[in-house]
């Protein structure tokens, strides 16, 4: 393909990747409204919102740098990981073993949300960051197995080799259902939100957040929730399509990776209507059990099948 | 006027007392044979009774002696047959300008035969302190119940309640002026705020560390203070704090107002069971006048008192999820209740405080053509109300949330006298509305319903009481529409008699409201003594807390329905108001900065 | 058409319009601030004073629970103040139940936020009644005493000859009485006698 394209592509995919996701986030408020019969926000509330926040200062019960530096460092680990991603055929950002720095780079953004919770006195932003750490550390593991099965079923730790060259077995099939619930988790949408729940811990580790840095961090959470639903609906479509050689089948492509995320934005949305906050004791259980199941799935792909 | 001979044929009230006289001068010996128990009582307390009276019908007061009052209060309360019997409250008065002394009066909800309003009664044990020497034996170191109730006096009258175990300030706030207490009738208007802040939190316990609920937090709808101590995510032990809402009601209702501008002030001690508390204030004045209010009045009180207590359970459900996340619920649940606030908006005038009561009566009929609209209402809010229930109670994550948190054992609910749904979810079979003489202010004698009780005592469980009450809530309305007889809506009172004392009572979607009045002169109110059921339940909430997490805390807190505006009543003293007087916009500067701190 | 249904009809015909869509199951909710919501005829809105009805007898003022309504004399200049305050008025319409004359208007306006305190109160004057006699004022208004004159019947009128003696203050009334008393049948009075011949003596 031609560079100019390339670069068309990679354009497109900067500009999804910073003004798709509060986008998303409206058509998600906008379903969870007609769920509880609501008229609802205009969907571009969450643009509103932010703008508002950007615009007023912050408060800083602090002087620890980090917690100045933790929504910006937040919001770039985000954007990053959003751009290590295909869209078409285009990766942005185009380096080996892709897959291990998207993987951190989104956990940076978690880590970074509970530093910044540790950096001020606060019990409420304490104890968010400890729900914070605790879902980290169960989750993470999960997750690590899963891409294990991929890399292992592709032969490769680049994304859009993996992509390329993913083959249908059971084991692959198992690693979608579990991959779905652990990117679920990762999002930290509705019954797993435990680190910012506002009756409980009245927004956890951002408590203390207030202005720019509150809305900085917003963004970032949004990008982080947009980079792994577009890397999940990536996985179901790409490999599948065959190979994209000419312009037209990559723009194809990028349609309906846009199409899939959209429609998938408010399944998520119906998900997190309905259905009460967990508490983290139940998480970690359920996320140590699903980490077993990855393990047997892990044994299953080294079989072959 | 009305004798309560009449009300007595009218009622078929089975008082042989009558047969002397006026009920409130029969002989002690009818009076003590009217009901199982007093006689008991009697004969136990002999020496320290000076007198023994009824007040009015199903409400007895024995005058006894301030030594023995614990072991008084303890052998109701641990009554052995009396298995429900309950401390209810306690009034304290400043009768110093009547004849130089206070009074202590604890009172109990005694119950002979559960669900027989006619078996049990109401006793008042009072007991006169000299004016220097306001002091009594304190029983709450026995008795948890008593905690709140003895340190409530201590605050707001100066009565010193030996040997209680916390007496740490619960009502006033930290920067009050010792020695100054609002409720005593010579109280001084003009005294500063202290320089220092005087706080008195309960240490904290080893290994903890300290999460503060409130004074403003998400999950509390009203100014609390939970102290949270927390090892990891585990409640340890938990201090409260609170009477940030504390309004001064009760003595601004006093001497200032004429006893119906004190039924509106009544109405505004809650936001959501408002009317409860004007029926039960409605109900202990026309009790000590002695007056029988007509029939469709009483119908169509118990019908407000019902359709309230609909839209409340459903409010609370859908607070309820929303602490669990479980924003859906929460919606759905208000859309549901909407439309029995759009009926009672036509019914009475306004959605919320409806204003529909006045002393002797009602003040709004219900046309015919609305019983119509009213059963499709009800109709409506069962249907869609079942619905509800059964998707989220299929909603696993609610579920998961709900069950088997914030367990109330029902001893612990029995010592602290937990009322209302509350006590019912642990097993405790009480329900005013049955349980005492409602009939002269309420038609719930009339009608056929079930009490739910649930003996598990879990947050699950208080939601399921409520939702089974609120069945028989619609069960209730029904049955009224069809019943509701013809006739007046009210009777003029007149004029009050001179320091009588009487109570009134219902029972709100959280428990037992109790209006305690003693009347003065030319009409106006002495002593008013408000007890939300929020004030016996909130003590018990740090036993339901421990061994949770602070995930749980909101929705255990919620799930006693805490009202904390009810319970706090009392700061803002409307002092030296004359009707006519009005001030200046200069001299209400001036007032402000003088009395900086006490407004 | 409107005009001639009766009170009981115009409320049988009043429909909340959300009710409709309520059974729609369409959103429920309503851009409330941007569009007009009406209140149903029975709701207890603030309530209004017609200057034209007020005779300023002041029987709101004792039954009000709040505090809303004032009474203020202004005996220098003859002027008796009745204001109505809609911000601590809290809507129980005690004041349209002991009204006299109807001049508390119910009316079911509910928003009553302004951005000027002042918008927020009503006020009427009324002319104290001037007695003749002795050249002050008197507690009532003239209203009132017009008001008195028409609703009692003609007898009571006679009886306690109140025409001429309504317009006088308190001491105007006894110094009248006294006066007549000494010129009718001063004998009668033996109070009055003793005095005199005490006087005399």
């Amino acid at each position: 393909m031609e560079t100019t394209a390339k670069l068309a592509f990679s354009f497109i995919g900067v500009l999804l990747t910073f003004l798709l996701p509060p986008y998303l986030d409206g058509i998600a408020r906008r379903v969870k409204a007609r769920l509880q019969y609501r008229r609802g926000p205009p969907l571009m509330q969450t643009w509103y919102d932010l703008n508002k926040l950007f615009s007023l200062p912050s408060v800083k019960p602090t002087k620890s740098a980090l917690f100045t530096w933790a929504p910006y460092l937040a919001l770039a680990s985000a954007v990053i990981g959003a751009l290590l991603l295909p869209y078409g055929n285009v990766v942005p950002i185009d380096i080996g073993f892709n897959l291990v720095v998207f993987f951190y780079v989104i956990l940076m953004v978690s880590v970074f949300l509970m530093l910044a919770g540790l950096t001020v006195q606060n019990a409420f932003s304490h104890l968010g960051s400890a729900r914070e750490m605790q879902i980290i550390l169960t989750v993470e593991p999960l997750i690590a197995i899963l891409y294990g099965v991929l890399a292992y079923n592709a032969g490769s730790l680049n994304i859009s080799d993996i992509i390329a060259n993913l083959h249908l077995t059971p084991s692959l099939v198992m690693t979608y259902v579990l991959l779905a619930y652990a990117l679920y988790v990762e999002s930290g949408f509705m019954p797993f939100d435990i680190a910012e729940a506002e009756q409980e811990v009245i927004g956890g580790p951002l408590s203390e957040y207030s202005g720019r840095l509150l809305g900085v961090f917003y963004y970032a959470i949004y990008i982080k929730r947009f980079a792994l639903l577009w890397f999940f609906v990536s996985l179901l479509v790409l490999p599948w399509v065959g190979p994209i050689n000419t312009t037209l089948k990559a723009a194809e492509v990028l349609a309906v990776q846009f199409l899939l995320t959209v429609a998938l934005y408010p399944v998520i949305a119906s998900l997190e209507a309905t259905n009460a906050r967990l508490r983290i004791d139940h998480v970690v259980k359920m996320n140590t059990r699903a980490f077993f199941a990855g393990i047997v799935i892990l044994a299953i792909a080294f079989m072959g099948w | 006027m009305v004798t309560t001979r009449d009300l007595e044929a009218h009622f078929e009230f089975e008082c042989r007392a009558c047969e002397n006289g006026h009920c409130r001068k029969a002989d002690v010996e009818t009076i003590l044979s009217e009901r199982k128990g007093l006689k008991e009582f009697y004969e136990a307390f002999k020496e320290h009774i000076k007198e023994c009276k009824r007040m009015t019908y199903g409400q007895y007061m024995f005058v006894i002696d301030r030594e023995v009052l614990p072991e008084a209060v303890l052998w109701w309360h641990n009554h052995p047959e009396f298995k429900e019997t309950h401390l209810s409250t306690a009034v304290g008065t400043d009768e110093r300008p009547l004849n130089g002394k206070f009074v202590y009066m604890p009172f109990l909800n005694v119950q002979v035969e559960p669900q027989n309003m006619d078996e049990n009664y109401w006793v008042f044990l009072k007991a006169y302190m000299p004016a220097d020497d306001p002091s009594f034996p304190s029983v709450a170191a026995k008795l948890p119940a008593a905690l709140w109730i003895e340190r409530e006096v201590k605050d707001l009258l100066g009565f010193n309640p030996v040997g209680h175990p916390d007496p740490r300030r619960l009502i006033l706030p930290e920067d009050w002026p010792e020695g100054v207490y609002p409720l005593r009738k010579d109280m001084d208007y003009r005294h500063s705020p202290m320089a220092e802040v005087k706080t008195e939190f309960k240490e904290k316990p080893e290994g903890t560390t300290l999460v503060p609920m409130g004074p403003v937090h998400m999950g509390i709808e009203e100014p609390a203070h939970f102290r949270l101590f927390v090892k990891g995510e585990e409640i340890v032990d938990v201090d409260y704090r609170g009477f940030y809402s504390h309004r001064g009601i009760e003595k601004t209702g006093e001497g200032r107002l004429t006893y119906n501008q004190v039924l509106f002030l009544a109405e505004r001690i809650c936001g959501i069971c408002g009317y409860q508390h004007s029926v039960s204030y409605a109900m202990a004045v026309e009790r000590l006048a002695d007056v029988e209010i007509p029939d469709r009045a009483r119908y169509i009180r118990t019908l407000m008192l019902e359709l309230e207590r609909i839209h409340n359970h459903l409010l609370w459900v859908g607070i309820a999820a929303h602490l669990v996340g479980y924003d859906t619920g929460f919606m759905h649940a208000w859309r549901i209740r909407e439309p029995v606030m759009w009926l009672v908006e036509r019914l009475t005038g306004n959605r919320k405080q409806y204003g529909m009561n006045i002393v002797g009566g009602v003040r709004r009929d219900i046309l015919d053509y609305r019983k119509e609209e009213i059963l499709k209402v009800v109709k409506q809010i069962r249907e869609e109300t079942k619905k509800f229930i059964d998707i989220a109670l299929n909603t696993n994550t609610f579920i998961k949330r709900a069950e088997g948190v914030g367990i109330l054992p029902y001893k612990i609910a029995k010592a602290y006298s937990v009322l209302g749904p509350t006590a019912r979810a642990s097993g405790r079979r009480i329900d005013t509305r049955l349980d005492q003489a409602t009939k002269t202010a309420m038609a719930y004698n009339e009608v056929d319903f079930k009490v739910p009780v649930y003996k598990e005592g879990d947050v699950l469980a208080r939601v399921l009481v409520r939702m089974d009450e609120l069945f028989e809530s619609l069960w209730i309305v029904e049955q009224l529409i069809d019943q509701m007889p013809g006739g007046d809506i009210m009777v003029p009172i007149g004029d009050l008699p001179e320091y009588e004392e009487a109570l009134g009572f219902t029972e709100a979607h959280r428990g037992e409201v109790v209006h305690y009045v003693m009347t003065g002169e030319k009409n106006k109110v002495y002593r008013w003594k408000v007890r939300a059921p929020t004030y016996n339940n909130l003590p018990a909430v740090p036993e339901m807390l421990k061994g949770y997490h602070v995930a749980d805390a909101p929705l255990i807190i919620a799930s006693i329905d805490p009202c904390y505006s009810c319970t706090e009543r009392v700061q803002f003293v409307d002092v030296e108001t004359g009707k006519v007087k009005v001030l200046t916009e200069a001299e209400f500067n001036e007032l402000s900065i003088k009395y900086r701190g006490v407004f | 058409m409107a005009e001639s249904l009766s009170y009981t009809e115009k409320l049988k015909k009043w429909n909340r319009f959300e009710v409709e869509k309520f059974s729609k199951k369409a959103p429920v909710t309503t851009p409330y601030p941007f569009i007009d919501i009406e209140k149903p005829p029975e709701y207890r809105g603030i309530p209004h004073i017609n200057p034209e009805k007020c005779i300023g007898c002041g029987a709101c003022v004792n039954a009000c629970p709040p505090d809303a309504l004032i009474l203020e004399w202004d005996k220098k200049r003859g002027v008796k103040r009745l204001t109505f305050n809609a911000a601590r008025c809290i809507r129980c319409h005690r004041c349209v139940e002991v009204c006299p004359t109807g001049a508390m208007e119910p009316t079911n306006i509910f928003e009553i936020a302004t951005d000027n305190k002042e918008d927020l109160v009503e006020v009427v004057e009324h002319k104290l009644a001037y007695c003749e006699e002795c050249g002050e004022y008197l507690d009532f208004t003239e209203r009132q005493i017009e008001y008195v004159k028409a609703i009692l019947p003609k007898e009571i009128i006679d009886m306690y000859a109140l025409e001429d003696r309504i317009g006088l203050t308190q001491e105007a009334k006894m110094r009248k009485t006294v006066e007549k008393l000494r010129e009718t049948e001063g004998n009668a009075y033996p109070a009055f006698i003793l005095v005199k011949k005490g006087g005399e003596e």
